[in-house]
């Protein structure tokens, strides 16, 4: 009886299924159990209580205010926004920076090519880290700013920070006329994806996407003029005041370091995912375009660059989600991002499981949600129909 | 420039691929109105020969002269010469990501330098003689082959071309899709249009070709029209591939 | 009139490559100048100014406009052993010569089985082993603390691959189970740690898990962070493996079905196989990813190659020479990546024709 059961398929499936997902189960609850004993017998109450006790230590950089008496969800706050601005402003320049050398790969141009090639080989083969150091290392030995470079006028930079003039309005309003740039793209992101705008001819679409950016621009201006700090001009450009630059915007070079390194490493790999992109496309489109008598250029912006965009966003995804982790590694050269400041927490608290669960959580939200943004914007771009193999 | 009579000329011309001697010595005239069949075995440049007329292939020798523009290193000659023969492809070479319209408004607009609303008119108009005029703001994906190539037809035809050169615009296409493009094509012949066809249709060829050039290895074997073509070919070649063709 | 074939002469090609228009030449000419200024400028640096002996120290301490090749003159010992005691450096050369063969031996076609490959790599990572660790044929014991610089980076990258790789297989077969509870929570215990920063895992093995485990499972600290590394590697590797055995036609297995193979056999002689082959290329991207992301180790205080680089200058002695000693390991960590890079390239399109 027994051996007949045992030789069921349905039976040992279940069987399986339940060993499976019990043994899991049973692992994480053993590790909070054993977690929590051991917590507790060095005197920390588990429970996310701790969140709302103040800190009581300062933090290097910080998008909003913050001090000492501050509570440790503050903190945590801050130090996610230092990620999120970290990897929204490297993912932007390594986008920029890659699309430039992976058209330099394709160019026809043999020295183009050359550049184009050097600069992937170089800067993938190196490990971010110890490209991050190099920065680090360089910006650090940059003369005081005394004696800080000058380029134009506009620019400083300095062993002691990088100065880039600033805009003399109150960071509220920035921040209200970034949320409205992300509400209007969002807003033609569902016009273009959405099924009840099926019917909707195309040029309405346009006509519409059109006047959500030009409303974009002219609520920004709106913004700025109720926002600007009264009796300065509008545009501040850093200039040297004793030992010190005064006004304009300071880049401490730890961030800027995670910068650079951010953005030329992944640009060495979205250059080459774009290139990819540019050999998939089938000769067929160019040669057809030839045919009609466009010019080269008319040809590669409006057709081969268009085609290469929607081959290549699926692996840009991937890309993007595992250069957004890399932003960790500010912690390697003190910028206080959410790693570091998880981990600073998890020192003066002691309250470690719920910090890591924190952290996790704050890392899978962001990922799942830039993941889940570019498959939108990929399905609203993606080509219509089934395509012809060739 | 009309008082040309010839579409196209073709004398004396060589094309090498690396070393591959794709075309040998070919003479071709083509006069205005007239419509030319091309057929031959697979391999034997007959699609290569039809891509040097608008410079998608360079020739290595000889001349190719279109409309009284000769075909040589001159980017405006090119440029002259590809806005004034549209081409339709094999593989129907449709930009996936634009709609019907866009297709067919997009060299209007740019090389043309019509309007939008110009170039949507004219667009309708040509969509509407290859019987698709509701399928406009569809993409390309969403369409059948035989579909498809009807609006690669309709695309050229925008551009209001003196020549059409057909590459083969049956072989992609199943055989239930066949006759729809080639009634498109009967009836711009009858229109009068300049057309080169490179076809394996030979129904196609025997009711609307003035002339059947007939290819094999790079070279010129024989041209006639087709009652002459098809009744009494002279070449053992001609006759073997003919067998082949119609044979069974 | 005989027209024969001519080859473009040497003139012809440069044109039409380098001038075939204004736009074309004036990029060419732009590039190349850029080339040559940065070629020039490094050579300048590099070599022409650049001191080469520690002895030399004080030239390049006062600024003699390039590179001080000096430090790595005098500090290469701690950069490439770390603190391994000096008298018995030579074992960890030897073991890391060792492991480079292994890699170079695996990218010989005879070695291109699973048996082969596993035997290989196992035998040589405990020739690795046996001379690092000594205590046995007469070599002194040395423990794994005072292991360091490029012997411990490839310390970590083997045993990481070594423990990633079957978890790998364990977790591809898992995850594309037929029985759906399985294969969903598979998927989710893979799709979580993959997005996931592999800092905080290590972070995470190394200080939080000996809070959760109990003290018989916590063991050492740098075998704690190999095993978390290997998970977060298993899960990238697992998700290329599947995706290798969803490019197979359905065909081969209702193949090996029909000729009344098992479950096992079926994976093992008709699936696997084949699946690697198919994953080969983002396969080695990986391991070149892995390899060059053992240096987040350091962050976490282990003396790899990259920590012992920052050491290395890190003395008032050598403190302004960080560019040359990072260009040094740079240049180590390059060869290495650059050789493995190139061999998954001429993989990639040996494989194409193959399959042509």
């Amino acid at each position: 009886m027994m051996v007949s059961i045992l030789k069921q398929k349905t039976y040992r499936d279940a069987t399986n299924q339940v060993l499976f997902v019990g043994a899991i189960a049973l692992t994480v609850l053993t590790f909070t159990m054993v977690g929590r004993e051991n917590l507790e017998a060095q005197g920390i109450t588990s429970g996310f209580g701790f969140l709302e006790r103040s800190t009581g230590w300062s933090i290097s950089f910080s998008l909003i205010e913050y001090s000492t008496s501050d509570p440790y969800w503050k903190a945590l706050w801050v130090g996610f926004l230092n990620t999120a601005f970290l990897g929204a402003v490297s993912l932007c320049l390594a986008t920029v920076l890659g699309l430039i050398v992976g058209i330099m790969r394709v160019s026809g141009n043999a020295m183009a090519e050359l550049v184009g090639a050097s600069f992937v080989e170089i800067f993938r083969n190196v490990p971010l880290l110890l490209q991050v150091f190099f920065w680090y290392a360089l910006l650090t030995a940059l003369p005081p700013p005394r004696s800080g470079i000058d380029v134009f006028g506009v620019v400083f930079l300095s062993g002691r920070g990088t100065y880039l003039p600033g805009l003399n309005v109150t960071g509220e309003m920035v921040f209200l006329a970034v949320v409205a740039l992300l509400a209007a793209l969002a807003g033609v992101l569902w016009l273009k994806s959405s099924r009840r705008f099926a019917r909707t001819s195309a040029k309405d679409k346009k006509r519409f996407t059109r006047s959500l950016l030009v409303g974009w621009v002219f609520l920004t201006i709106v913004l700025f003029w109720i926002g600007r700090i009264p009796d300065t001009p509008l545009l501040n450009l850093p200039y040297l005041k004793g030992l010190n630059f005064r006004d304009g915007i300071r880049v401490p070079p730890e961030l800027l370091a995670c910068i650079v390194g951010i953005s030329i490493y992944g640009a060495a790999y979205i250059g080459e995912i774009i290139r990819a992109g540019f050999n998939a496309i089938g000769k067929g489109q160019t040669e057809a375009g030839l045919a009609l008598g466009l010019s080269t250029w008319q040809i590669f912006t409006r057709i081969r660059l268009p085609l290469a965009i929607r081959a290549v966003l699926p692996t840009l995804t991937n890309q993007y989600v595992w250069l957004f982790k890399s932003t960790t590694i500010g912690i390697a050269v003190g910028f206080a991002d959410f790693f570091m400041i998880v981990s600073i927490s998890i020192n003066q608290s002691g309250q470690t499981l719920e910090l890591i669960a924190i952290l996790m959580g704050g890392f899978l939200l962001v990922n799942y949600s830039l993941a889940w943004v570019l498959n939108r914007v990929n399905d609203a771009i993606k080509l219509k129909g089934n395509q012809l193999r060739m | 420039m009309s008082d040309l009579s010839h579409a196209v000329r073709i004398s004396r011309m060589e094309k090498f691929y690396g070393a591959f001697h794709a075309l040998k010595d070919i003479n071709l005239e083509v006069g205005k109105g007239e419509r030319v069949v091309i057929c031959g075995p697979s391999g034997s440049g007959k699609s290569t020969l039809i891509r040097c007329i608008n410079k998608l292939e360079n020739h290595q020798s000889g001349s190719i002269n279109v409309l009284g523009t000769e075909l040589d290193d001159n980017l405006d000659n090119i440029d002259e010469i590809r806005r004034e023969t549209g081409m339709v492809f094999q593989h129907f070479n449709l930009f996936p990501h634009m709609t019907i319209l866009e297709n067919c408004t997009l060299a209007p607009r740019l090389v043309r330098k019509q309007s939008q609303p110009d170039a949507e008119e004219i667009a309708m108009e040509y969509l509407t003689k290859v019987k698709i005029p509701d399928q406009a703001e569809k993409f390309p994906g969403q369409l059948s082959g035989g579909q498809q190539q009807r609006v690669a037809i309709a695309r050229a035809l925008c551009m209001k071309p003196e020549i059409m050169l057909f590459d083969e615009p049956t072989s992609a296409l199943d055989p239930e899709m066949i006759s729809e493009v080639l009634d498109v094509m009967i009836a711009l012949a009858n229109e009068g249009m300049t057309m080169i066809c490179v076809t394996h249709e030979m129904g196609f060829a025997r009711q609307v070709a003035d002339r059947v050039v007939f290819m094999a290895d790079g070279q010129v074997i024989e041209e006639a029209p087709p009652s002459e073509f098809f009744d009494r070919p002279r070449h053992d070649r001609t006759r073997a591939f003919l067998n082949q063709i119609l044979g069974h | 009139m005989e027209t024969v074939y001519r080859e473009p002469t040497f003139v012809q090609s440069i044109r039409a490559r380098y001038f075939s228009n204004l736009w074309d030449g004036a990029f060419t000419l732009a590039f190349a100048s850029l080339v040559l200024w940065v070629v020039w400028n490094l050579f300048d640096w590099g070599v022409l100014n650049a001191v080469f002996s520690a002895e030399n120290r004080d030239l390049c301490a006062h600024g003699s406009g390039g590179a001080c090749w000096a430090v790595i003159d005098a500090r290469w010992r701690l950069i490439l052993f770390g603190l391994y005691p000096f008298e018995e450096q030579w074992r960890s050369a030897i073991a890391c010569a060792v492991m480079v063969l292994v890699a170079g031996f695996s990218c010989v076609p005879f070695f291109w089985s699973a048996r082969r490959l596993a035997g290989l790599w196992l035998s040589g990572f405990a020739v690795f082993y046996v001379l690092m660790r000594g205590g046995v044929f007469g070599l002194t014991p040395v423990f794994e603390q005072r292991w360091g610089g490029l012997s411990l980076t490839i310390f970590i990258f083997a045993s990481v691959s070594l423990l990633g790789m079957p978890l790998a297989i364990a977790f591809a077969l898992l995850r594309r189970s037929d029985l759906p509870w399985i294969s969903r929570t598979m998927g989710v215990v893979i799709d979580t740690i993959r997005s996931l920063p592999l800092l905080t895992i290590l972070f995470t093995f190394a200080i939080v898990v000996p809070f959760v485990l109990p003290d018989f499972l916590i063991g050492d600290k740098l075998y704690r962070v190999i095993v978390g590394y290997a998970i977060f590697f298993a899960c990238y590797q697992a998700e290329i493996i599947r995706g290798g055995m969803q490019s197979l036609p359905a065909g081969q297995e209702e193949a090996a079905k029909a000729l009344g193979m098992g479950c096992w056999y079926r994976i093992g002689y008709i699936v696997l196989p084949q699946a690697f082959r198919n994953a080969l290329p983002p396969t080695i991207n990986q391991f070149v990813i892995t390899f060059k992301e053992t240096t987040l180790v350091a962050i976490i205080g282990f003396f790899e190659i990259l920590a012992s680089g920052n050491a290395a200058y890190g003395t008032s002695e050598w403190n302004f020479a960080h560019v040359e000693v990072y260009a040094f390991v740079g240049m180590i960590f390059f060869v290495f990546v650059f050789a493995l890079s190139r061999y998954g390239a001429y993989l990639e399109r040996r494989l194409a024709v193959a399959s042509r």
